[in-house]
């Protein structure tokens, strides 16, 4: 989806594919593509119509697979967290793909993203409940065997604790509520951006106060709550921005 | 009252920021970052301006400024790199302890070494479990010398120092006696291990330094044999006012670089800065830099009239690494998914900034000591 001008606003993006006789021809480049350089089957959204439109319904899923004609890779780009994983570039020059690999209908694609979106940011938000549940009680094992603790700093820590416990204790209540009625086909755009937002902000949150109750440790890459720092950073950018959440939100409520 | 800086102060403020800007090239920074190496030759540049070592007497090659001029230089740094002005903040980690304690000799043997950067400087205190006082590495002092002991760790710059500067205890059962003794890297009995990779801050090794039997003559010993412990607080208390520092300068330098990407990316048809998510963050972002800037000029000035405020020194602390974490948060934000990346560079002052909340003491420990303060419970200097 992601092209270096349209990040948040993905009407924008101009990837074009020109049908000619059964093939598509994409032209264009993607950038943040998690696994662009290792995934073999890339769905790429692409402008199809350039006529006067409404630019929402321009915009068509096309598949593109490893070796296709005219498709290359990129930078495979340094980051900060996310290590096991790598996000690339995308660059399509006179790419062809035959015309079945369009999924859908032409034309369709803004609407089939933002009906899968809600799936993006439900999962989104699991992964940030999971990853502060983890790091919380990695870290809370962590402290309770710790010694050469202040008895000053004891109550001060074990405050922050609870309020963490509970920060992540109400959650996973809203989250699994939101996970039932995902799975009933529910329409759960509002609660899953709200959930999506407060979630990515909450584990950062957290995890930004585990690693100050392991000290200086926490600084070092061998005690591994710093890698889930740097790895929840990217939850609150990635599937929407929590601004763009925000704005989802906002919508829904009428203002 | 006066909030204006000097016209001496806003000529140092000027030139440590155009040094900045002329020396820290970007993508040499991102370099060292990923390498994780000290940016020595930047380090030199800076010692043969005068930017390190400005708090020392001029009869040893510094210009006897104050820590609020020292604040304001260390402040330029980081505002132009989080890293690089980590890096040269802390090159003379622990002089604090030679210029306001040690005597002529000792202040002869290692401040000019430090100005005219012929090498490093750093101080050895923290140990495994923390407790400062009694401290496990231990000095046996007699007339022949010392003998030293023990283990220290998240020695910063341990690994390239030329002088360490360690504070041991001298009398188990009295757990302020402590002495601070100034050892030359090179002698026998000094051992050196990394403690590895770090999130953050790492153009700065971080090391354990292990004393087996290490002999020094009693000369070596920095003010008095037994109170090392409360030279070691005093130069805490300067210390944080330096950290506070680095904190406006990574505030300032992430809000900076969050006001120039916001107004020259484009989305939905017009710059980000034009949305309200965005200028409400900036308006925060400015809010910080300025409480956080405010409070630590203010630590220094005390300082530097000879009244240290300890409890305006702790805030300044806190709020400037508050500042620092949050801004570079937010800076990282604004950018989106290049914050993300290394190449976008701001993901670093977000690594390098949540190193400050940790530094010298964590925030838990600064508002227990706050709170006594406060409470009547610690005795005011």
């Amino acid at each position: 989806m992601t092209e270096p001008d349209a990040g948040s606003d993905l009407s924008s993006i101009r990837t074009t594919a020109v049908r000619e006789g059964e093939n598509y021809i994409i032209n264009g480049e993607k950038i943040y593509i998690s696994n662009g350089i290792l995934s073999n089957l890339i769905v790429v959204a692409c402008k199809t119509e350039t006529e006067n439109q409404s630019p929402h319904k321009d915009i068509s899923l096309i598949c593109v697979e490893d070796g296709s004609p005219g498709f290359s890779r990129g930078r495979n780009l340094e980051k900060t967290g996310w290590h096991s994983q790598d996000t690339g570039e995308l660059i399509f020059r006179d790419c062809q793909v035959p015309v079945s690999n369009l999924l859908g209908e032409e034309g369709g694609g803004f609407y089939y993203m933002m009906e899968k979106l809600q799936q993006e940011r439900l999962v989104s938000a699991i992964m940030s409940q999971a990853s502060a549940e983890a790091a919380f009680n990695m870290t809370l094992d962590y402290y309770k065997q710790r010694k050469g603790l202040k008895q000053a700093e004891i109550p001060i820590d074990a405050n922050g604790i609870a309020e963490m416990a509970t920060d992540i204790e109400i959650e996973r209540t809203f989250l699994n509520s939101l996970i039932y009625d995902h799975i009933k086909g529910e329409d759960i755009i509002k609660k899953v951006s709200m959930a999506k937002w407060w979630t990515s902000d909450m584990t950062n949150r957290v995890i930004s106060q585990c690693m100050e109750l392991y000290r200086d440790y926490g600084y070092l890459e061998d005690y591994k709550v710093g890698r889930f720092f740097r790895d929840v950073r990217a939850h609150p950018i990635y599937a929407g921005t929590n601004e763009i959440m925000k704005r989802i939100i906002g919508r829904k409520l009428g203002i | 009252m006066d909030f204006h800086l000097t016209i001496e102060q806003r000529d140092i403020q000027k030139a440590a920021s155009e040094f900045a800007k002329g020396e820290f090239d970007p993508d040499a920074t991102l370099d060292y970052d990923l390498r994780q190496q000290f940016p020595l030759t930047i380090w030199k540049k800076a010692c043969e301006l005068g930017f390190i070592g400005v708090c020392f007497p001029e009869e040893y090659g510094g210009q006897e400024l104050g820590l609020l001029e020292n604040a304001l230089i260390v402040e330029a740094f980081c505002r132009q790199d989080s890293g690089i002005g980590m890096a040269l903040a802390l090159s003379d980690f622990g002089s604090e302890m030679i210029l306001r304690n040690g005597n002529g000799d000792q202040k002869k043997r290692i401040l000019p070494f430090i100005v005219h950067g012929k090498g490093i400087v750093t101080s050895a205190f923290l140990e495994e479990g923390y407790f400062l006082a009694p401290l496990a590495t231990a000095a046996k002092i007699s007339q022949d010398g010392c003998m030293i002991n023990g283990m220290k760790s998240f020695v910063t710059l341990g690994s390239m120092a030329d002088y360490i500067i360690v504070v041991c205890q001298t009398r188990p059962d009295t757990p302020n006696a402590q002495a601070v003794i100034l050892l030359e890297r090179e002698i026998d009995g000094i051992e050196v291990s990394s403690m590895g990779e770090k999130v953050g801050m790492r153009m700065i090794p971080v090391d354990h330094v292990a004393f087996t039997n290490v002999r020094v003559p009693v000369e070596n010993i920095v003010g008095q044999e037994d109170t090392g412990y409360f030279q070691l607080q005093n130069f805490l208390n300067e210390m944080r006012i330096k950290t506070s520092a680095m904190g406006v300068g990574i505030a300032q330098g992430g809000l900076d670089k969050a006001l120039e990407y916001s107004k020259k990316r484009e989305q939905f048809g017009k710059p980000i800065a034009s949305f309200g998510a965005v200028r409400n963050k900036l308006a925060d972002m400015y809010i910080d830099v300025e409480m956080a800037r405010l409070i630590t000029y203010k630590a220094a000035w005390s300082f530097d009239i000879g009244a240290p405020d300890d409890r305006v020194i702790l805030m300044s602390k806190m709020i400037a690494s508050k500042a620092a974490y949050r801004n570079a948060y937010e800076a990282v934000q604004i950018y989106g998914g290049y914050g993300y990346m290394t190449e976008g560079h701001i993901e670093h002052f977000y690594r390098d900034a949540k190193v400050l909340d940790l530094f010298l003491e964590p925030g838990q420990i600064q508002r227990a000591m706050l709170a006594d303060h406060i409470l009547g419970m610690m005795s005011e200097r």
